[in-house]
């Protein structure tokens, strides 16, 4: 009973001295408002400059994304190290985390529609290509495994490309020309938007069979392989690039140690896999072994340090990208959170006003019974509810300044995130700095303070 | 009668720096229930400081004082507060009242620290203001009211808890001898009908007829004690 008793007791005081510290921010509203604002645009900058950073890694990552998902490139950059396009097929089966994988030709042809001529970039592939990438046609089919066999002249136009030529509508069973042979559209690809390093949407996809043709080659620089997932894709770049090393000559997990070149008709020279840099791995490269340039004179590989192969895993790509923007975003917000201790300063600031100006205030509730903690309370959540407005009205200004931002044309996100760091900033400094201003109107001694005039 | 105050030599230095001032010097003091003292002196002679002291708003540098029987000189500042809360009515020159709150809010600032629930709180509240007279000046605001009214909302919020002692410093330095009157007859009427103890500081020998005995104070130390009448 006398529990029960003490515990309303605790709740009356506690309540009334919640309902005071309002009255106390109301008694100066003007005042309030001001220290309210300087907590708001703290808040207001910390949500919208990480909505902004927040937004810039979404539009990098669906640019990556643009690529489709768990692809890895293998690239030449050397014109002695070239691939059969059936080379394709024989990955495919000899790694265990690789799909599909497809040849790749880049050229450039000269087309003519109508009357019309003009460059247009020509990507070389395989019925797989689809696949790969993610992509979907708006209009007809790809092509099949079979137009690559027969080198067929049939051509899959890309979003822009194809909405170019008659002006939107269905092209469809068209030809046109490329380099003077005449192809046949049979599809349209879906609009991928500008993608990183890629274009597509200006492209025209042909069998890959059919631009070596156009450019009178055997070989390609550029295989794509597609792993089911974002794990089969780390397995396979392990395994990829044992197997290359192996093709290039260079022995079997042994890339410290130079062995014996296995296929001197491609490469003569000691080569050593690159580890990326940061401990884990980037890409994988194969280099020339840079202590070892001088032995032979038969070698075309002129440069020293450079990548010969590259094996990408876009995935890890995307992952890079993605870590670097996320330092960028909580910079941005750590610089913006500087300005919420500002606010922070200025409650304190108001709170050491207030309770210079409430002294005899203080005094009278000492006299008639209040606590050293009712007084303690009652500044603490006053300088509380100065923190808690000002992040609420932070929080709504935030968000709709990225809604102007976002229709300017900006790609900006709402970051739960961002909302959580302010606010914990934001109120973590409300109380730490109406913690001394508290502190100093409830030690005051009672006499003290109904004496001061 | 019952003796519920009684101070044993109680001294009160203060140190500004290295200088030492003496306010009260071995003060030996008893009050009865149901007294009704004033306490005369010069200015700076230590009233201020001694009636502080039997508010327990303040600590004595020695002595000791007992409260009711109770020795409180050692207690905590909790302890104090709630004594301050329960059993001292305060009554100050300068009103010391809110400015944010009407009457009514004023007279149950202290029933709120008594943790007593908003019904109850403003019956009793209001039937302290009737007590005073001001049944119609609830819910004016300190601003509203005249200087005697202000005071008799501060008596109002003295009653409220029902106290054992009423403490009044100078209640009547700033107001004008009309007022001032009314104020003594109230505390008369209390004194008389509900038994409360009251101890009060003036400089008015008119007012100081309203007790019934006069406690004169030079430097700290009790001068003498008059029986009024
Ligand atoms: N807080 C204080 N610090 C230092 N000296 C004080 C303080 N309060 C009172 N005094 C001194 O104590 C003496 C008594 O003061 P006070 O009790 O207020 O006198 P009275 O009320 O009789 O005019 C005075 O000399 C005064 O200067
Ligand atoms: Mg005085």
């Amino acid at each position: 009973m006398a529990l029960i008793r003490k515990f309303l007791t605790i709740f009356v005081r506690v309540w009334f001295t919640a309902k005071m510290a309002m009255q106390g921010i109301l008694s100066n509203p003007l005042r309030s408002a001001l220290t309210i604002l300087g907590v708001t645009i703290g808040v207001t900058s910390v949500v919208s400059l990480m909505g902004i950073g927040e937004g810039a890694r979404l539009a990098v990552i669906e640019q990556f994304e643009s690529l489709g998902t768990n692809v890895i490139q293998i690239q030449s950059h050397h014109a002695s190290v070239v691939f059969e396009p059936e080379y394709a097929d024989e990955l495919v089966e000899r790694v265990d985390g690789l799909l599909v994988a497809t040849p790749i030709v880049n050229t450039k042809a000269t087309m003519k529609w109508r009357r019309a001529i003009g460059s247009v970039e020509i990507l070389g592939a395989s019925s797989d290509f689809p696949t790969v990438r993610d992509h979907k046609l708006i209009a007809g089919h790809f092509f099949t495994s079979l137009h690559v066999k027969q080198r067929s002249p049939v051509a899959v136009l890309g979003y822009n490309i194809a909405t170019g030529l008659l002006n939107g509508r269905n092209v469809v069973g068209y030809t046109l020309t490329l380099n003077g042979q005449t192809f046949r559209i049979i599809g349209v690809l879906a609009q991928k938007g500008n993608g990183v390093a890629d274009n597509i949407d200006n492209k025209i996809v042909i069998p890959y069979s059919t631009a070596l043709k156009l450019d009178d080659k055997r070989t390609v620089s550029e295989i794509w392989g597609k792993a089911p997932t974002s794990l089969d894709a780390d397995l396979a770049v392990v395994q990829l690039s044992r197997i290359i090393k192996k093709k290039l000559g260079i022995g079997a997990g042994s890339s410290g140690s130079p062995s014996v070149p296995t296929d001197p008709g491609i490469i003569e020279k000691e080569m050593l896999l690159k580890a990326a840099a940061g401990g884990y791995v980037v890409y994988d490269s194969v280099m020339p072994y840079p202590g070892s340039g001088s032995s032979s004179g038969s070698s075309n590989l002129s440069f020293i340090g450079e990548d010969i192969v590259t094996i990408t895993n876009l995935n890890q790509l995307v992952e890079e990208a993605d870590s670097a923007n996320r330092v960028m975003t909580l910079l941005l917000g750590g610089i913006a959170a500087v300005s919420l201790l500002v606010g922070g300063l200025g409650i304190m600031n108001i709170m050491m006003v207030a309770v210079n100006e409430r002294i005899e205030e203080i005094g009278l509730r000492r006299a008639v019974g209040a606590k050293q903690g009712d007084l303690l309370l009652q500044f603490l959540l006053e300088a509380l509810y100065v923190s808690i407005i000002g992040t609420i009205a932070g929080i709504v200004a935030g968000v709709w300044g990225l809604g102007i931002f976002e229709n300017l044309g900006y790609e900006t996100a709402v970051s739960m995130h961002a909302i959580k760091i302010a606010s914990a900033v934001a109120l973590s400094s409300g109380l730490l700095f109406g913690v001394y201003p508290a502190i100093s109107a409830s030690s005051v001694p009672p006499i003290e303070a109904l004496r001061r005039q | 009668m019952l003796e519920i105050i009684k101070l044993k030599g109680i001294s009160r230095l203060y140190k500004i720096g290295q200088v030492k001032v003496t306010a009260l010097n071995e003060i030996d003091l008893s009050i009865e229930e149901g007294e009704f003292v004033t306490i005369m002196g010069p200015s700076g002679s230590g009233k201020s400081t001694l009636l502080n002291i039997i508010g327990c708003l303040d600590r004595p540098s020695a002595g000791t004082y007992e409260l009711s029987q109770k020795r409180v000189e050692k207690l905590s500042d909790s302890a104090l507060a709630d004594i301050r809360n329960k059993y001292i009515g305060f009554v100050f020159q300068r009103f010391h009242l809110m400015p944010a709150l009407d009457a009514l809010g004023n007279v149950q600032l202290p029933l709120i620290y008594r943790g007593v629930f908003g019904r109850e709180r403003r019956k009793r509240a209001k039937a302290a203001l009737e007590m005073v007279g001001l049944a119609d000046r609830m819910h004016h605001t300190p601003s509203q009211l005249s200087g005697g009214e202000q005071q008799r909302v501060a008596i109002a919020r003295a009653i409220v808890v029902e106290p054992t002692v009423i403490l009044a410093d100078e209640p009547t330095g700033s107001l004008d001898s009309k007022s001032g009157s009314n104020i003594m007859s109230i505390f008369r009427n209390l004194n008389r009908e509900q038994g409360i103890t009251i101890v009060q500081v003036t400089h008015s020998e008119e007012m100081a007829q309203y007790g019934s005995k006069v406690v004169r104070i030079l430097d700290g130390q009790i001068e003498r004690i008059d029986k009024v009448g």
